[in-house]
C-alpha cells in the first residue's frame, strides 16, 4: 500500500470519527451535513485509490531506483505553451461579470467556453 | 556530467523580454514567477490600503475617509491578503519549487496550471473592479456574513463582483491543488520515495488535501449568496425563512482551514530554510510530516470556534478541538528548535526572517489558545484583541515566511542573489514596524475597541495606542518599499550565483540557477530526503537514509 492512499485512507477514516463524534455530541445537522460530506469525498477517493494502484508502477516508490529507471519509455508529451488557458479564463470572467452586468456577456461567455472546450479535445486526441 | 559538478550558475546574455511567450506559457516555473508577482502586486495594493486605514486611526474623529469608504477599504485589504496574496504566493512558491524538489519535469497537469493562474488573475482583477461601480466595492468584510451581505443595497454589483471574483479564485485554486496531489503522488524521480520528499512539498500535500476539504463549501456558499441575491433564493435571508447562521457554518467551514492553508506552507518554508542555516539535518522529519497532517485534519473540526458568541455552537466540543490543535503545532516548534539545538547558525536573511517567523507565529499562537477558550472569546470577539491575533498568525507568521522564501529562492528564480545587507535593513525594519503595529492592538482590544470601527472615542488609551500601531505600519512601508529598492538594485547585479548558493539539501539545488526548461540536464542518486547534501559530501553514508 503506498504512502499516499495511506494517506487518503486514514484521512477519510479521520472524517468517518469526527463526523459520528460531532453528531452524537452536538446533534447539530448543520456541521453533520459538511462533515458528512467530507467523509464521503474522502471515502471515494481512497476507493478510486484502490482500485487504480492495482495498475500503478511508479519509479518514485523504488526507494533503490536510479536514473535508468526513468529512461526509455514516453510517458507523454507536455505542452511548452498554449493560448487555451488565457482564453478559457478570459471566457470564465465574461460569464462571471455576464452574471452581475448582462446576460449577453454571460452567454457569449458560456458559447466561448464550449468552442474552447471542443478545442481541448479535438488537441488532446 | 554530474549537475553538481557544474558550478556555471546561468550567465547566458539577456534575453529578449517575450510577452507573448509568458501569457500563452505552461512552465511551472513561469507560471510560479507569475503568482509571486501577482501577489506581491496585491500586497503592495493592500499594504496601501492598510496605510490609509491606520492614517484614518492614527487619530480620534479623523476624517480622512468616511465611514462607507472605510467598509470598502477593510473589506478590500482583507480579500486581498488573504485570497489574493498569502495563499496564491504559497502555490507560485510551490508551482515553482515543488516540482524541482521531486524532480519532476513539470506539473502533471501543465495547461491545468497555466488556467488555474489565469482565473485566479481574473478572479482578483473582477474582484477589484467594484470600485469602479457606482455604489463602491464590496463593504462587508471578507467574511460577507449573511444577512448583511444578502441585503442588494450592501454594495451593489460592487459585492456581487466580489462574490464572483472570490467565487473564482476558489476554483482556481481548487484546480491548483489537484494539480500538487497528482504531481507529488505521480511524478517523483526514480527513488525519490515519499518519505524522502522534502518537508515544504510534504506541506503542500497537506495544504491540497486542506483546499479540496474546504474550498468547494466556499464555493458553494459563494453560490448560494448570488442564488439569494439574484433568483430569489431564501437560503440566508431571515425575512425568506432563510438561517444567515446556516451562512456562518458554510463560511467558517472553509475559513478557519483556509488559516492552515494560508500558514502550513510557510511552516514548510521555515522547515527548509533553519536546516540549511543551522548546518544541520531537519529534526524528527517524520513528525514534521505527521504533525502537518494532525494540524490539517483537526482544522476540519473547529470552524464554529468562530460561532461561540452566535449560542448556536456545541462550545466545549469546539473549545477542546481548538485546544487540540495546539499539541501538533508545538510538536513543529519543537523540532524547530531541536533543528537550531546546537546547529552552527548563520543569520543569512532567510534565516532572520525565520526567525521573526518563529518568534511573531508564537505570540499569535499563544493568543490563539488563549481565544479558543469561550469565556475569553466572549470578551474579545469583533475587538482589536482578535485583529492583533489574527496578524501575528498571518502577517507575523505567513508574511515574515513569505520574505523569508523570497530571499532564500531567488536566486534560484532569477539567477542572482538580493542584497544581504538591504534584506536585514527590511528584516529589521518589518520586524520593529511589525510589532509596533500590532502589540498594543492587543491592549486596544482589551479596552474595548471594536474592530472595523472608522473612528473611535478620544477619551482613554485608544488615541495613543492607535497613534503607536501608525507609526509602526509606517515603519512595515518604509521596509517594504527598500525591499522593492533591493529587487533594483539587485537586477543589475549580473553576476550568476550558480546552483547552490546557500549549500542547500534538496533537489531544486542540484540544477542551475534559473533551472532549463526541462528543469535537470542529470539528476543526482536520490538516497534521503537530502540528495544534494549526499553529492556534496559522497564521504558520509547516505545508507542512513529511509
Amino acid at each position: 500500500m503506498t504512502i499516499g492512499l495511506r494517506l487518503f485512507l486514514s484521512s477519510a477514516a479521520f472524517a468517518i470519527v469526527i463526523v459520528l463524534a460531532y453528531w452524537f455530541i452536538t446533534r447539530e445537522p448543520a456541521g453533520t451535513a459538511l462533515l458528512g460530506f467530507m467523509a464521503f469525498g474522502l471515502s471515494f477517493v481512497a476507493g478510486y485509490m484502490i482500485v487504480a494502484e492495482r495498475e500503478a508502477d511508479l519509479w518514485g516508490d523504488d526507494a533503490r531506483a536510479d536514473n535508468s529507471a526513468a529512461t526509455g519509455e514516453t510517458v507523454g508529451e507536455y505542452s511548452v505553451r498554449s493560448p487555451l488557458p488565457l482564453a478559457t479564463a478570459a471566457a470564465l470572467t465574461c460569464v462571471g461579470l455576464g452574471l452581475v452586468i448582462s446576460p449577453t456577456v454571460a452567454a457569449l461567455g458560456i458559447i466561448a467556453l464550449l468552442g474552447l472546450g471542443a478545442l481541448f479535445i479535438v488537441q488532446s486526441v | 556530467m554530474s549537475a553538481l559538478a557544474a558550478e556555471t550558475g546561468s550567465a547566458e546574455p539577456r534575453e529578449r523580454f517575450d510577452a507573448l511567450s509568458w501569457l500563452t506559457t505552461t512552465d511551472h516555473k513561469r507560471i510560479g514567477i507569475l503568482y509571486v508577482c501577482t501577489s506581491l502586486f496585491y500586497l503592495c495594493v493592500a499594504g496601501g490600503i492598510a496605510i490609509v486605514i491606520r492614517t484614518q486611526l492614527s487619530r480620534p474623529e479623523n476624517t480622512l475617509v468616511s465611514a462607507p469608504v472605510y467598509n470598502q477599504l477593510f473589506t478590500l485589504h482583507g480579500t486581498a491578503m488573504i485570497f489574493l496574496m498569502v495563499t496564491p504566493f504559497a502555490f507560485g512558491l510551490a508551482n515553482f519549487v515543488l516540482p524541482l524538489q521531486i524532480g519532476a519535469p513539470d506539473m502533471a497537469f501543465p495547461r491545468l496550471n497555466a488556467l488555474s493562474f489565469w482565473v485566479f488573475l481574473c478572479g482578483g482583477l473582477v474582484v477589484f473592479s467594484g470600485v469602479l461601480t457606482s455604489g463602491g466595492a464590496a463593504a462587508t468584510g471578507w467574511t460577507a456574513y449573511a444577512p448583511l451581505s444578502v441585503l442588494r443595497i450592501a454594495g451593489g454589483s460592487g459585492q456581487d463582483l466580489w462574490i464572483v471574483g472570490v467565487l473564482m479564485v476558489s476554483i482556481a485554486t481548487i484546480l491548483t491543488s489537484i494539480n500538487f496531489i497528482t504531481t507529488v503522488f505521480i511524478y517523483r524521480a526514480p527513488g525519490m520515495t515519499m518519505w524522502r520528499i522534502p518537508i515544504f512539498t510534504w506541506e503542500m500535500v497537506a495544504t491540497s488535501l486542506l483546499v479540496l476539504m474546504a474550498f468547494p463549501t466556499l464555493t458553494a456558499d459563494l453560490a448560494m449568496l448570488l442564488i439569494d441575491r439574484h433568483l430569489g433564493g431564501h437560503f440566508f435571508d431571515p425575512a425568506g425563512g432563510g438561517n444567515p447562521i446556516l451562512y456562518q457554518h458554510l463560511f467558517w467551514f472553509f475559513g478557519h482551514p483556509e488559516v492552515y492553508v494560508m500558514i502550513l506552507p510557510y511552516f514548510g518554508v521555515v522547515s527548509e530554510i533553519i536546516p540549511v542555516f543551522s548546518r544541520k539535518p531537519i529534526f524528527g522529519y517524520t513528525g514534521l510530516v505527521l504533525a502537518a497532517f494532525a494540524i490539517a485534519g483537526l482544522s476540519m473540526g473547529v470552524w464554529a470556534h468562530h460561532m461561540f458568541t452566535t449560542g448556536a455552537v456545541d462550545d466545549p466540543f469546539f473549545s477542546f478541538m481548538s485546544f487540540l490543535i495546539a499539541v501538533p503545532t508545538g510538536v513543529k516548534f519543537f523540532n524547530w528548535i531541536g533543528t537550531l539545538w546546537r546547529g552552527s547558525i548563520t543569520f543569512a536573511t532567510p534565516m532572520l526572517f525565520s526567525m521573526g517567523f518563529l518568534m511573531n507565529f508564537l505570540l499569535g499562537g499563544i493568543t490563539g489558545v488563549m481565544i479558543a477558550s469561550p469565556p475569553i472569546d466572549f470578551q474579545a470577539h469583533a475587538s482589536y484583541f482578535i485583529v492583533a491575533h489574527m496578524h501575528y498568525v498571518l502577517g507575523g507568521g505567513s508574511l515574515f515566511a513569505i520574505f523569508a522564501a523570497l530571499f532564500f529562492w531567488w536566486p534560484k528564480m532569477f539567477g542572482r542573489k538580493l542584497r544581504e545587507d538591504l534584506g536585514k535593513w527590511t528584516f529589521w525594519l518589518l520586524f520593529i514596524g511589525f510589532n509596533v503595529t500590532f502589540l498594543p492592538m492587543h491592549f486596544m482590544g482589551l479596552a474595548g475597541m471594536p474592530r472595523r470601527v472608522y473612528t473611535y472615542d478620544a477619551s482613554g488609551p485608544l488615541p495613543l495606542l492607535n497613534f503607536i500601531a501608525t507609526c509602526g505600519a509606517y515603519l512595515m512601508a518604509v521596509g517594504v518599499v527598500l525591499f522593492a529598492y533591493n529587487i533594483v538594485v539587485s537586477a543589475r547585479d549580473r553576476t550568476p550565483v550558480g546552483p547552490d548558493p546557500w549549500g542547500a539539501n534538496s533537489l531544486e539545488w542540484a540544477t542551475s540557477s534559473p533551472p532549463p526548461e526541462t528543469n535537470f540536464d542529470t539528476l543526482p542518486p536520490i538516497r534521503s530526503e537530502r540528495p544534494v547534501f549526499d553529492a556534496r559530501h559522497p564521504e558520509l553514508d547516505p545508507g542512513l537514509a529511509r
